[in-house]
């Protein structure tokens, strides 16, 4: 009266039920979220998302559940060695398939599309344009510390090492390095400290909230001293996005040393609304997914490394791994317009 | 490692990954054609649906099995679906857009972001 089915093939569904309850959790959730957020980012501009590569990969593993069912069927016929060709056929379609989310992945990594890295108001972006001058100037000003150019106290404080640093072109040549090194920090300084004010400068803009054109400067004193002139009820400029894109363009396109570094590690400001929750499940989605392919690839790895002596011993390891693997598609083929299409 | 229950179903595989081909390219198409949002979501979840039914049915030979199937995958089914549908009262009818108290400092910007998108894809069509 027991299930008419061996045991190992009741283990394999058994499990791919949890799976599928696993995956129905967040592909669930998705749906879920996205329908209770006007404004999910959808456009390519935003979410990277490109479904030429997302309908390759579709291609790949449909490609690949083909050549697991044939090797399946020639188990079953006892022909081992097309089946061994079948799985390694699956098997390099694994990797294709992972190559091509690597690629996806980078493109995401490029732009900063990650959870918690994106800003969502007009606001935050702004702040995160600041926040990546502000690593830059850091970095910068680390190599003065470092090499000893610069000796201070507080090495981390840029504020209190900036005053050295502009001073830099009059001081003297320390006695660990040489004439040419000293001169190439010399010149380097200039460079650098302007970024350093020019960074200053957006954050104070930043901090007042005030217009960084129509208010020359927001250093305190200066700001509260313009605000203190207003009549009464009248405010400053508002800061603006605009402002600030045009701000950060005009650095990553004059003609200074440091364009090509800030034009590198400085992104456009890019407010996306909903954009960090539409990362984490992009990621927890298809890295879960990737996690699967990679499992399937051991199971198949585990056959092939039989070699010549596979037998009929391994046709039910054949069978399960198999249906685990067309599972992995099946959560794919709902991936795919979930995320790429809809 | 074996058992000697392998029997041999006479289902054409090949068809079926034609027939799973010819249904990416369905879903993609819809993707292309300029039809009404809700319209390409039905469509394309139904080409999805249609997918994962071939792929059950003839590749992981569910149509061939016995009635277990049922005893095993319902449950999974049952809690699958009902997940969903739990959470959607709390966050699928109003997410923070519209009630937490960040969106009244956020509305102006929101509203400026979807004044954007909606001129962009008015653009784009």
């Amino acid at each position: 009266m027991g299930i008419p089915i061996p045991n190992s093939k009741l283990g394999m569904w058994l499990f791919l039920g949890t799976e599928i309850m696993f995956f129905t959790a967040f592909i669930g959730s998705y749906i879920v979220l996205r329908l209770g957020s006007n404004g999910w980012p959808t456009r390519y501009e935003d979410t990277h998302i490109n479904v030429l590569l997302g309908g390759i990969n579709t291609f790949v593993l449909i490609v690949s559940s083909y050549c697991v069912v044939v090797a399946h069927e020639a188990m079953a016929q006892k022909n081992f060695a097309r089946a061994r060709g079948y799985l390694w056929v699956t098997t390099i379609l694994a990797f294709v398939f992972l190559g091509i989310k690597g690629v996806e992945y980078k493109g995401k990594i490029d732009h900063d599309i990650l959870p918690g890295r994106i800003p969502e108001t007009s606001s935050q972006a702004m702040v995160k344009v600041a926040d990546q001058l502000e690593e830059l100037v850091r970095e910068r000003f680390h190599a003065y510390t470092h090499a000893g150019v610069i000796t201070a106290e507080r090495p981390a404080d840029v504020v209190t090492i900036a005053p050295l640093l502009q001073a830099l072109s009059t001081a003297e040549r320390p006695s660990a390095l040489t004439d040419s090194e000293f001169k190439r920090y010399q010149e380097a300084s200039v460079a650098d400290y302007e970024l350093f004010q020019k960074w200053m400068n957006l954050k104070q803009h930043i901090v007042a909230d005030v217009s960084l054109y129509e208010v020359e400067s927001a250093l305190p004193a200066d700001y509260l001293a313009k605000r203190d002139a207003l009549p009464e009820g009248a405010r400053l400029p508002a800061l603006k996005l605009e402002e600030v894109r045009r701000y950060l363009n005009d650095l990553k396109t004059r003609d200074w040393p440091l364009a090509g570094l800030i034009n590198s590690r400085v992104f456009d400001p890019h407010p996306m609304v909903y954009g960090n929750i539409f990362a984490s499940c992009y990621f927890i989605m298809t890295g879960f997914h990737a996690i699967h392919v990679i499992v399937g690839m051991i199971l198949f790895g585990m056959v092939l490394k039989q070699g010549s002596s596979l037998n009929e011993r391994w046709t039910d390891w054949v069978e399960n791994s198999g249906l685990y693997w067309h599972f992995v598609d099946l959560v794919w083929i709902f991936l795919f317009p979930l995320l790429y299409i809809i | 490692m074996s058992h000697d229950d392998h029997q041999t179903h006479h289902v054409n595989y090949l068809a079926v990954f034609f027939v799973l081909c010819g249904c990416t390219g369905l879903s993609v198409l819809f993707d292309v054609l300029s039809m009404p949002k809700g319209v390409t979501i039905v469509l394309v979840l139904a080409v999805a649906c249609a997918k994962a039914m071939s792929v059950m049915m003839y590749f992981m030979h569910l149509k061939f099995e016995g009635n277990w199937k049922y005893v095993l995958l319902a449950p999974t089914t049952i809690l699958a679906v009902g997940l969903p549908i739990a959470l959607f009262p709390d966050i699928g009818r109003s997410y923070y857009i519209n009630a937490a108290p960040q969106v009244t400092a956020w509305a102006d910007e929101v509203a400026e972001y979807e004044r954007e998108h909606a001129a962009a894809d008015g653009g784009a069509h």
